[in-house]
């Protein structure tokens, strides 16, 4: 903790941190600063200037975003002067900016029309002025419309500072405007679609390109969830109309690094109702898929299960939940009575990689990126990718990146140890160790024979000066770099689906065959659940897809079970950095699915067996497993490389083909050929 | 191109960006900024385009779009002003057929210019012609300068 300093604010005082702005200190206090481009978290740049307070000694009003508390300090917020100067900001602003809040779908939420309100300016007293820019919407995610633009370069610094690094003001004064390079369409500009700008955005100058005439945000029911599409399993708003969704935006707090979803969390849920979707059980006759009732495809898989006699195979996503998880454990365990049960986590980590760490990445100054290659124009941890940027950029943390590749993150490294990713984060833990830092006995006998470089040595320089290193690495990997840890801090894995580490701490934790091995060697029956990336039917005697999309394994199955989507159900999951975040069923399940869970307690009855409904109780119980940091030897696991891009897009295959995703896909390849 | 680009990166690389200064040296050298050399800066040096864009747009000493091979400097000044320098401008654009908001015939022959002022007030209107100065001048006498430089089509 810093130093307090205590001031007054409009006549209240409050004891706040050394070091906040006044915006931040006069929240402390109750009391809200009039402004339109200060962003949380992010420094003032007093564009705006409706800010202005004044300071008890001080000449003129300054600004209060970025100007500092002081000790003593007495400030007014509300003195005529600083009110008389903001309706002249207003009124100016005003003058450029079209009045149509009745059919403007930002309405309720633009903080210009707020301020309009507050300070009761009808219409502008000078000329109306037009510069007639072109709106931009040749994408499906995002439009931009210049006339109501305000110039606050909220979007142009949300996206510098997590390195998408697109937005950008064309000219000067008035006249300028928010551009991308040679003012070129969104889309040919670099530009990830995430959204971000969209959420900075005080007016209507930044939306989402499908929100006009889909009601407003008071109408809307909102719900905090969390996106399963990849391992960053970021939090997510979901905001629905009439059980429809018709806006996601991030759920992170203002001010957290984190606040950053990427194009396939705000923008996928199309899906939801795409083509493909899958809304009544099918079953295999005379070679054909059929639609048939529920009880009828229940009874098919409970037979065949039961006829498989305990060589039936069960393999699931990582995507779903901790209750779902714990759900199928037990058919398959209890009543199915098979070893074999996994997720695709086997794919690309072993199970105790995913059993330990916690860290905090608003609170990290330097990231040790070991083998992790969050990339988000790869759409590969897009999250993460943006988190470690604007912690760099704006939170001064540093980063350092180990990996045998070229990851784009290098650019924003302070440091890089490019070569085999073992070797790497031995010679960075001796040189650690050869500059006086503790370490285990056993970890330093055992890199008694390693003689670190140069570059080693003055990565080591960043490990040893940071406060609370991270170490997030590839998930084989793992075990070798969570060893800095034991030195200092902390080390995560990084997996690539959202609840990896739920499924594994739920015990999905196979005794007999893995996921490939189930997929590869010949088996009575085969029971798939969620999206996995496996297209072709494996040799079985009976396949059953259970998902809320048909695929390409689903049209080769014997059996289909329409589950319900993300969104749909409720349930927790367990991220990767070993939090557990709650999922909210926002929008009921479509007609005709169940959720996973209650499909496997189904199947259990139609075996004659009880599955109860995990409970709250369980999963908690299930949560306390944990492993103690240990020293282990610097190796590698093996098999464990997947392609990190293609693995993503394949297991959300259904949600970009049946989503605007698909134009974006589509769009890129473009640009490429 | 590329070659007088990578002369003028290698400039700059070692002292450490400087935008306003490379934008300066490659337009120069090719008398404005080609998108292409945006692109292939913004790669060398990690810096996004959009930097590099925002900065030559924000200075109205740089061009984004070729130059004229003929450059007509119209003095906008307060004595030019007062003397007509609106009507001269008037007229020129009309001749020279400028599309609205474009400077530069589409054939590329002729870029029309306006400054603020030109500092010989005293022979106001004013206007240049190829780094000549036309004191005292109306549209007419520009205009048929400015047949006459198309009738000789080699020189420039």
């Amino acid at each position: 903790m810093g130093k307090m300093v205590n001031l007054k604010i409009d006549g209240k005082d409050v004891r706040v941190d050394e070091g906040l702005n006044l915006i931040e200190a006069a929240a402390a206090a109750g009391v809200h600063v009039p402004n339109l481009c200060y962003m949380k978290g992010m420094k003032g740049v007093g564009a705006c200037r409706l800010c202005l307070v004044e300071v008890e000694g001080g000449k003129a009003p300054v600004i209060a975003c970025n100007t500092k508390v002081k000790d003593g300090m007495v400030v007014a917020t509300k003195t005529d002067r600083v009110q008389e100067v903001r309706k002249f900001v207003l009124d100016l602003i005003l003058s450029m900016h079209p009045l149509d809040c009745m059919t403007c779908t930002k309405a309720g939420v633009c903080t210009l029309q707020q301020y309009a309100y507050d300070f009761d300016i009808k219409e502008s007293s000078f000329t109306r002025k037009k510069f007639g820019y072109p709106t931009d919407q040749a994408n499906p995610f995002i439009k931009r419309d210049p006339e109501y633009c305000v110039l606050c370069s909220r979007c142009v610094r949300v996206c510098k500072a997590q390195g998408t690094n697109v937005l950008e003001f064309s000219g000067r004064g008035v006249g300028a405007k928010v551009v991308t390079a040679q003012d070129r369409p969104l889309q040919e500009s670099g530009c990830t679609f995430c959204g971000s700008c969209v959420d900075a955005c005080p007016v209507n100058a930044l939306l989402e390109a499908d929100r006009s005439r889909k009601g407003r945000e008071w109408e809307y029911e909102k719900v905090d969830s969390v996106c399963l599409s990849c391992g960053s399993a970021c939090g997510i708003t979901v905001s629905s109309k009439d059980g429809e969704v018709v806006k996601i935006s991030s759920a992170a707090s203002e001010g957290a690094a984190e606040k950053y979803i990427c194009a396939i969390g705000r923008f996928g849920f199309d899906s939801l109702n795409s083509e493909a979707r899958l809304r009544t059980p099918m079953k295999r006759v005379n070679g054909e898929l059929r639609d048939t009732s529920w009880e009828d495809a229940l009874a098919t898989v409970a037979e065949k299960l039961k006829a498989a006699d305990g060589e039936a195979g069960f393999v699931s996503t990582a995507n779903i939940l901790n209750e779902d998880a714990l759900a199928l454990k037990k058919l398959a365990a209890d009543v199915v009575k098979t070893k074999n049960y996994d997720s695709s986590v086997t794919l690309y980590a072993d199970y105790d990689s995913l059993k330990g760490g916690s860290a905090d990445l608003d609170k990290a100054d330097l990231f040790v990126l070991a083998g992790t290659a969050p990339d988000q124009w790869a759409r590969v941890l897009p999250a993460l990718d943006a988190v470690i940027r604007k912690r760099v950029s704006e939170g001064g943390a540093k980063l350092l990146v180990i990996n045998s590749g070229d990851p784009k993150i290098a650019s924003a490294a302070s440091a890089v140890l490019k070569g085999e990713e073992i070797a790497m984060i031995e010679q960075l833990a001796q040189a650690v160790i050869s500059k006086g830092v503790k370490a285990p006995k056993e970890m330093v006998s055992a890199l008694a024979h390693v003689d670190p470089s140069d570059a080693a040595m003055a990565a080591a320089d960043l490990f040893v000066a940071a406060k609370s290193p991270v170490v997030l690495a590839a998930p084989s990997l793992y075990k070798a770099a969570a060893n800095l840890s034991l030195i200092k801090e902390e080390a995560v894995s990084v997996p690539f689906e959202a609840n990896a580490r739920g499924v594994v701490l739920m015990g999905l934790v196979s005794e007999g065959k893995k996921f490939k091995e189930m997929l590869s060697s010949r088996s009575k029956a085969l029971y798939v659940i969620g999206e996995v990336p496996v297209d072709k039917r494996p040799d079985t005697d009976f396949l059953v897809v259970q998902n809320s999309h048909m695929t390409d394994l689903a049209t080769q199955a014997d059996v289909v079970l329409p589950s319900t989507a993300a969104l749909e159900s409720d349930g927790t999951i367990v991220d990767y950095l070993g939090r557990v975040k709650e999922v909210r069923c926002t929008i009921g399940a479509a007609s005709g699915t169940k959720s996973h869970a209650d499909i496997f307690a189904e199947v259990a009855g139609a075996m004659g067996s009880a599955v109860k409904k995990g409970k709250e109780a369980d999963v908690k119980k299930a949560l306390k497993a944990k492993t103690k940091a240990a020293f282990s030897p610097f190796k590698r696991e093996k098999d464990l490389d997947v392609d990190g891009e293609r693995f993503i897009e394949a297991i959300n295959k259904s949600t970009i083909n049946g989503s605007r995703l698909l134009w974006l896909k589509e769009s890129e390849k473009g640009v490429l050929a | 191109m590329i070659e007088e680009l990578e002369n003028i990166l290698e400039r700059y690389r070692k002292k450490g960006g400087n935008i306003i200064a490379l934008l300066q040296d490659t337009q120069e050298s090719l008398g404005y900024i080609p998108r292409m050399a945006v692109r292939f800066f913004s790669e060398e040096l990690g810096i996004a385009a959009s930097r590099f864009y925002g900065v030559a747009t924000f200075y109205s000493q740089f061009r984004l779009k070729p130059v004229g091979r003929h450059k007509i400097t119209a003095c906008c000044g307060t004595a030019c002003h007062v003397r007509g320098a609106e009507k001269i401008i008037g007229g020129l654009r009309k001749e020279l057929a400028l599309p609205a908001g474009e400077d530069t015939t589409p054939d590329g022959e002729f870029t029309l210019e306006e400054v603020a002022c030109l500092g010989t007030c005293s022979f106001a209107p004013v206007v240049m012609v190829d780094g000549g100065v036309r004191g005292k001048t109306s549209a007419d006498v520009i205009v048929k300068e400015i047949k006459a430089i198309r009738k000789k089509p080699d020189e420039g």
